[in-house]
């Protein structure tokens, strides 16, 4: 950390004046993944990266570099100096941001789990693939571990960190035709029950074995949190930033205030809430908590500065590296539960299709939020309110707009999950979801 | 740069590992863009660091470093054997690689034109050039042209002697128009969207190009797309162009063909493959005269060089032969499952922090004969779909939804009006096998694709995929939800 204070220190002396921004991020990971019941990678790597960006009157470079020698330095911010003297003005380019109070974010931080060791993750492993060697079963999967550090400071005054661990246990199971996933990630490793993890795994591959042919059409889903946080994740990107908002392409576009999605949801950004994160964003902005829906009815978007400027408001503290493709991004999402258990939503089920997981979902239009997608790892039919058998997989064709307004009911438990960022979200029954085709397994 | 590899080989020798090898990899990569009359992006990356592998008594540990003192290389392959002896904790036999000769050599991306020494000014003012005509319509919302040039500059070191040092060299570009009226939005690009066209080359990639002279087109292009009919949907046939081909081939038969996940070793995240190996030499992938052939010697390939990260030198392979599954994807550790001696050598890591894994390789479909306006000639109702927008696959790689930028609807052997939004859907050796025309060489062009994703941890890898416009009968067209 000191260290990377002193780059940063070098590289506002080498910018002699010009508005100078760092961002340093060191990243030290581990990953042990298994398959096949055998560890087929083992891989461990520390990276430390630095991103200077230039500005000087309305023109701007970012330079890139993982080298912090004296040559390195002097080298990036002198072709960064060559390149803005060269440059036409851009009137439209922000100066860089002034420093601003930072309220101080939950810790995110455990010792323990950022040097988890390699014998720690082949033993987690071990212990999932010798109980499903037993069974005739399958385990493939990872356990990973490590930790960051983010700085980001400007020669203006400005300078915020935060630092973070994380640990995912990832398992997904083969039981001859039947497949099962679970997944959790903390911060924190004793957070995370690897043998419940396993067993739901387990337990759903063998319940998922001889799956039947379903005939796609339009049925009353149950979907568990990974498949909500997935198309939800796609929703929140191409909707809820001021960029695609600013754009016209947004489905949120002359919306706002109005009664557009189910009264049973209510989605919140929050750095401090359920999906907690980094207190600032990538221009060391606090970061402040948006109401995006409130019992359907669409609140608020996000911005960073630029998208703020354009729509004529205050950054919401919502930027990320630039350049960025899509502007603005919620990353502290959490969807507010309801009052159901899973096994409430089963219940209420008469005849329905429960989604363990979605795979390779994709955005086919914006203005509807309609996507494809596929089910994975464990699709079972509902009757009578109860899981009835499994079924073979299906792709969906979908408005997800239509899709989150025909809620019917939203579950109590919360699972914090990651997608584009993090995503705190429970599991969802929504009635008239369309599968559009069904494959051969 | 080999004096300070051969600190981890001396280090990994002296451990008796089976094998190691350090690549040390020197990256560039620029980008430069400019969206609604604003630069979007001028970033210049330059990276430097070492990954190094070792097969300690069958078993695998790989560990990368950033720090570039001999101390350090050698403190990282200690790390890399000590994650080895962790990996022996769960496995069944010993890892073994297939053999292949040693190899010391230099080997580089042609080129004409260093597109790093190009200066950055003529390259915004061409973008600010294009910006200007692709917004000369209000309609149009979102203007976005753009560059990027990759160079990575590698040093491979095996503990079997070879030492290779490689400067592979990718240029691309594109333009994109995304027109807007009443929340509803279509984009238009050229050569394709996604990021754009890349190939191995320099600046002379980008001239030939000729983005100038394509965006009066693709402006008009998005905005005549607001205004289209929505594709219909039934069962049609169809005519692929433009890079659509490209993710075709990528999607339903690139990683369907990856040994690795066809073995199951990709199952907790892309998922596995319905090409399995009992298939080899047996299994009608597509018609007769659908011939994919992977090619890493390939000229403008981007994934071409002289030798894949596992030190084997390039080769050319049949996937699929005159519609039969042929070959794989292979990498040194797997190809002995399918009774192969020696990999096919089609295993690339991204930088230098990740570990070598099976990859596409280039993969091309082969040209046939006759013309594009033949192919239209023989089709009573269908739609000529052209370039990539949204795409969707299975996890074994059998059912794919594509949607594209533009069709063109095909009336008795007459292309006619454009439709938008236009889809289809398929399952891949069905597909294939209702594929009745190719056309010939003389349409035959190469698509990038730069940003394949693969692998936990993530890694990125590009590559080429050649075809000529091709008929498939009876799709699935036009799914809307
Ligand atoms: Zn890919």
């Amino acid at each position: 950390m000191k260290n990377i204070e002193q780059v940063c220190k070098k590289i506002f002396k080498l910018a002699r004046g010009v508005q100078c921004e760092v961002m340093a991020e060191k990243r030290d990971s581990s990953l042990t993944r298994f398959a096949d019941n055998v560890i087929s990678q083992n891989v461990a790597s520390s990276a430390l990266n630095f991103s200077v960006r230039l500005l000087d009157g309305g023109r701007s470079a970012k330079m890139s570099f993982n080298q912090a020698d004296d040559a390195t330095l002097k080298h990036a911010v002198a072709s960064g100096l060559e390149i803005l003297k060269k440059q036409k003005k851009d009137p439209a380019l922000l100066p860089l941001a002034k420093p601003r109070p930072i309220a101080p974010g939950k810790n995110m931080f455990d010792r323990e789990t950022a040097e988890l060791s390699p014998s720690f993750r082949a033993g987690k492993a071990a212990e999932l693939a010798r109980a499903c060697g037993k069974t005739g079963q399958i385990a493939c999967g990872t356990v990973d571990n490590g930790a960051s550090e983010l700085v980001i400071a400007n020669n203006l005054g400005l300078f915020v960190r935060h630092r973070d661990s994380s640990v995912t246990h990832s398992v997904t199971v083969k039981d001859h035709d039947g497949s099962g996933w679970a997944e959790k990630t903390s911060h924190d490793v004793k957070n995370i029950d690897f043998a419940r993890l396993n067993e739901t795994a387990r337990a759903k591959a063998a319940a998922s074995r001889k799956p039947r042919d379903p005939k796609p059409g339009k049925y009353t889903v149950v979907l568990e949190p990974q498949a909500v946080a997935d198309v939800l994740s796609y929703m929140n990107a191409y909707s809820f930033g001021g960029q695609f908002y600013n754009e016209g392409r947004s489905f949120v576009c002359g919306k706002l205030g109005k009664q557009v999605l189910s009264p049973l949801l209510t989605l919140e950004d929050d750095a401090w809430g359920a999906a907690p994160g980094m207190p600032f964003d990538f221009e060391g902005q606090p970061r402040t908590k948006v109401t995006l829906v409130e019992r359907g009815v669409l609140k608020a978007i996000v911005h960073d500065r630029k998208t703020a400027r354009k729509a004529g408001t205050a950054s919401t503290g919502h930027a990320l590296p630039q350049p960025s493709y899509f502007g603005p991004l919620a990353i502290n999402l959490a969807v507010k539960p309801g009052k159901d258990s899973l096994q409430d939503l089963i219940k209420g089920t008469e005849r329905g299709i429960l989604v363990t997981q979605f795979h390779y979902t994709n955005l086919l239009k914006a203005q509807t939020m309609e996507i494809t997608g596929m089910t994975r790892n464990g699709t079972f039919m509902i009757e009578n309110g109860k899981v009835a058998y499994p079924i073979k997989n299906m792709r969906f064709t979908q408005s997800m707009v239509e899709a989150f307004a025909n809620i019917e009911a939203v579950g109590s438990e919360a699972e914090f999950l990651q997608g584009w960022g993090y995503i705190s979200c429970p599991p969802m029954r929504l009635s008239g979801f369309n599968f559009s085709s069904a494959t051969k397994f | 740069m080999f004096k300070l590899a051969s600190k981890a080989i001396e280090v990994a020798n002296k451990h008796k590992v089976d094998f190691g090898d350090i690549r040390v990899v020197e990256e560039r990569n620029q980008t430069v863009a400019v969206k609604n009359g604003e630069i979007s992006a001028l970033t210049d990356q330059t990276t430097l660091g070492y990954g190094i592998r070792v097969l300690y008594k069958g078993a695998w540990g790989f560990a990368s470093g950033r720090d570039m003192t001999e101390r350090a290389v050698a403190d990282t392959a200690l790390r890399a054997i000590a994650i080895a002896k962790a990996s022996r904790l769960l496995m069944r036999g010993r890892v073994r690689l297939a053999h292949e000769p040693a190899y010391q050599d230099f080997w580089q991306t042609p080129f004409l034109k260093d597109p790093f020494a190009v200066p950055v000014q003529t390259k915004l003012d061409m973008l600010f050039a294009l910006d200007k005509t692709l917004r000369a319509d209000k309609r149009i919302k979102v203007s976005e042209s753009e560059m990027n040039f990759m160079r990575e500059h590698q040093w491979h070191m095996t503990t079997e002697g070879s030492r290779i040092e490689q400067v592979l060299l990718n240029s691309g570009g594109c333009v994109t128009a995304t027109a807007v009226l009443n929340g509803e939005s279509q984009l238009r690009g050229y050569p394709c969207s996604h990021g754009g066209q890349f190939l191995a080359g320099g600046w002379e990639i980008i001239e030939a190009m000729d983005l100038p002279a394509h965006a009066d087109r693709v402006r008009d292009e998005a905005i005549a797309l607001l205004k289209a009919p929505v594709c219909p949907a039934g069962v049609k046939d169809l005519i692929i162009s433009g890079n659509q081909m490209a993710l075709q081939i990528h999607e339903s038969v690139g990683h369907a063909s990856e040994l690795d996940r066809v073995l199951g070793y990709e199952e907790s995240y892309a998922g596995s493959s319905f090409a399995t190996t009992e298939k080899l030499g047996k299994f009608r992938y597509g018609s007769e005269i659908v011939n994919l052939v992977a090619d890493a010697t390939l000229p403008g390939g981007l994934a071409t060089a002289g030798y894949d990260d596992d030190a084997v030198k390039a080769q050319r392979w049949h996937i699929v032969k005159d519609g039969i599954l042929s070959g794989y994807m292979t990498n040194r550790e797997f190809c002995g499952r399918i009774g192969k001696d020696r990999s096919w050598g089609s295993c690339r890591a991204d930088g230098y922090s990740n570990i070598p894994i099976t990859r596409i390789c280039n993969l091309s479909l082969m040209p046939h004969k006759g013309t594009t306006e033949e192919l239209v000639a023989g089709i009573k109702d269908g739609v000529m779909m052209e370039n990539n927008t949204s795409w969707s696959i299975d996890q074994r790689r059998l059912n794919f939804q594509f949607g594209c930028e533009i069709g063109w609807e095909i009336k008795n052997g007459k292309k006619g009006r454009i439709l938008k939004n236009p889809r289809y859907q398929g399952i891949t050796p069905e597909f294939w096998g209702s594929c009745d025309a190719i056309a010939g060489p003389q349409e035959w062009r190469l698509w990038g694709v730069a940003n394949c994703g693969k692998g936990q941890p993530g890694q990125r890898a590009m590559m080429c995929h050649g075809s000529s416009p091709a008929r498939f009968r009876k799709v699935k067209i036009g799914v809307h939800g």
